[in-house]
């Protein structure tokens, strides 16, 4: 009999206990992979959509809050008159509720500005101009408010035509109400200020140049900041507040795991407590024993990790298919997350079978005798 | 007391400066803490309330506010649906005078609000007006009775009783302090018979320029059995107002007011 032989045999001596430790370890990786997979899909939709647009730069209050606070208009001159900055398009981003639904970014662009460009109908048409009372949706927030070109939808006080259905090419986008700026400004009692200014720079420029222009930037405009379009979702406090609770969420949910995995091993080598001195009567080595427990308590970690991202992409796509949540995730379910979470997994089962191994290392094959 | 709205948004306003030395407070100087956030000046509230009763009901409201140590003035006024836009409350309450106010149904229904009228539903919510105008921070007989875990965080339960020169459908209403932050995390109104009339808890609290605000709320009213829950999504302070907003002709107007400095 091999030795890997000898650590599945091991396990599978109680395989009702086996497999329930399996699947606490199992639910703590899933969680793991749900949690951190979301609050990543975020930030990575959140970059895609930065992209689609050609945006290098933001400039924004982004703090705190999910959305950044308002500052005057004239920001965006100054901003423009950097050197190195090619384009700027100013924008006012609220994230509220509208009409029924549930909170959605509604996302008003400076008329005839780049941030407008990318957008794709997919129905109906772009509105005619900066003053004309329209919007136009996003497919997952037309699919969301449930209208269709022609409907009505009210922001704030006033209640404007859906002319058109758009795709953006990103999450973000796709989940947005866009209105243009001027729009928008009357509406919420806001003229002359914006929110944020998307900045393009020369293109082929560096991370150097790139970073080179926040800094001239963030030395004429000391009421906003300007960030490469890379760090500013990392950069927001309330993402990095969620990141924070998923990761220490998926931690809680792990160390139950560890407790769980080192209550089955601590069990093994009491029951086998004859076996093992067995083992050593026979001349195993203590280190040989100490591995064997170990090698059992790592399978059950990579078993319980590989069943653990299994749950964790069918709990996902469980909860992406509810009514309400449909089309607001985009999880990154990326191979990098599944190794992780594997990877977090086996070291659980090896740091869960510390104690347990050095447990039966202290065993005597005289102790075989006494039964 | 104050409604959620005024209580989270107002308490928003008003805001939090955090207390080093919470535990040495008396229940005067809480109460007074907590009264003084509340004359923030003018602000401008939005928000989602959805009604859970017989049958569900969303609105979208809009809060206009100018809250002074000298007199606050409130306007309530639906956005959405379409049907019941424009329906608006107006408010008035100074220092030792009975809270009054107006109830606009479009085009034309005006109807006063005496001060026995305050008990009635706002909007067809489990908040009566006496909840959104009643400031009970600032009533003479206040009172620490215990303290209590709500949601992970110690709160002192402080009671407050109306003095004689006030009027309030309530005897008796106890609210579960956050005293770090500054925002009431439980509220119970109780009447005269010491029936609890109305529950409101804070299930989502925001920090907004170092201040905490209860930006989501939900109100149970044991006798009616239902809730409102209340999502706020926006709040700006400073903004401008004139007299004829807080007048029954104001509340003809659905505008919302221009930003001030923020």
């Amino acid at each position: 009999m091999t030795f890997p032989t000898i650590i599945v045999r091991g396990l599978m001596r109680r395989p009702v206990r086996t497999g329930l430790t399996l699947f606490g370890i199992s639910i703590g990786i899933a969680a793991v992979v749900a949690l951190v997979g979301v609050s990543r899909g975020f930030e990575t939709s959140w970059n895609v959509g930065m992209r689609t647009r050609h945006i290098d730069i933001v400039v924004s209050t982004l703090g705190s809050g999910i959305t950044p606070k308002p500052f005057d208009a004239s920001v965006r001159d100054r901003v423009a008159a950097v050197p190195g900055v090619t384009d700027t398009c100013a924008l006012f981003v609220d994230f509220t509720s509208v009409e029924d639904s549930p909170m959605l970014i509604v996302s008003a662009r400076e008329w005839g500005g780049f941030s407008w460009n990318h957008l794709k109908i997919v129905s109906g048409r772009m509105p005619n101009d900066a003053t004309e009372p329209a919007v136009v949706l996003g497919r997952t927030a037309a699919e969301t408010l449930k209208k269709k070109v022609g409907d009505p939808i009210q922001i704030d006080i006033r209640e404007l035509k859906v002319v058109g259905i758009v795709d953006g090419g990103a999450l973000v986008e796709n989940g947005s109400v866009m209105l243009s700026l001027d729009l928008m400004q009357e509406i919420t009692g806001n003229e002359g200020r914006i929110n944020i200014i998307d900045v393009r720079v020369k293109p082929g420029s560096s991370e150097e140049e790139i970073q080179r222009v926040c800094e001239a930037i963030n030395r004429v405009v000391p009421e906003a900041k300007a960030m490469s379009a890379g760090e500013h979702i990392a950069s927001s406090e309330a993402y990095r507040f969620v990141q924070a609770m998923s990761w220490s969420t998926s931690l809680l949910a792990v160390i139950m795991g560890v407790l769980g995995v080192m209550n089955t091993m601590l069990m093994t080598v009491f029951e086998r407590k004859q076996e093992i001195c067995i083992l050593l009567a026979i001349g195993w080595r203590r280190r040989r024993i100490m591995l064997m427990i170990l090698g059992e308590s790592a399978l059950l970690g990579l078993l319980g990790g590989m069943v653990g991202v299994l749950i964790g992409v069918l709990g996902v796509k469980a909860i992406h298919g509810l009514p309400g949540i449909r089309g607001l995730l985009d999880p990154d379910l990326s191979p990098r997350l599944f190794v992780t979470s594997v990877t977090i997994s086996i070291g659980v089962g090896v740091l869960s079978g510390l104690y347990p191994a050095w447990r039966s290392s202290r065993l005597t094959p005289s102790l075989a005798l006494q039964g | 007391m104050k409604n959620r709205l005024s209580t989270a948004f107002a308490c928003a306003c008003v805001a939090s400066f955090s207390l080093a030395d919470d535990t040495a407070m008396s229940a005067s100087q809480l109460a007074a803490r907590l009264n003084a956030l509340q004359q923030d000046g003018n602000s401008h509230v939005r928000l989602k309330m959805e009604i859970h009763a017989a049958a569900r009901e969303s609105l979208q409201l809009q809060i206009k506010q100018r809250r002074t140590s000298s007199g606050t003035d409130i306007v309530y006024q639906i956005l959405w649906p379409k049907e019941r836009a424009g329906e608006s409350v107006l408010l008035r309450k100074s220092p030792g005078d009975a809270a009054r106010g107006t109830l606009f149904v479009p085009p034309n229904t005006l109807r006063a609000i005496e001060p026995a009228q305050l008990k009635e539903p706002l909007f067809g919510s489990d908040l009566c007006y006496a909840d959104v105008i009643d400031n009970f921070f600032a009533w003479d007989q206040q009172a620490i009775v215990g303290s209590e875990v709500v949601d992970r965080t110690t709160c002192q339960i402080l009671e407050s009783r109306p003095g004689r020169g006030e009027r309030s459908p309530y005897a008796v209403v106890r609210s579960w302090i956050d005293t770090r932050r500054l925002v009431p995390l439980r509220i119970e109104k109780y009447s005269s018979a010491g029936k609890l009339m109305r529950r409101i808890e804070t299930t989502r609290v925001v920090s907004d320029d170092g201040r905490h605000l209860p930006a989501n709320l939900t109100v149970t009213s044991p006798q009616r059995a239902s809730s409102t829950e209340i999502d706020g999504s926006r709040l700006r302070r400073g903004v401008a107002y004139t007299d004829r907003d807080f007048t029954p002709e104001g509340l003809k107007e659905l505008a919302t007011p221009r930003a001030g400095a923020d």
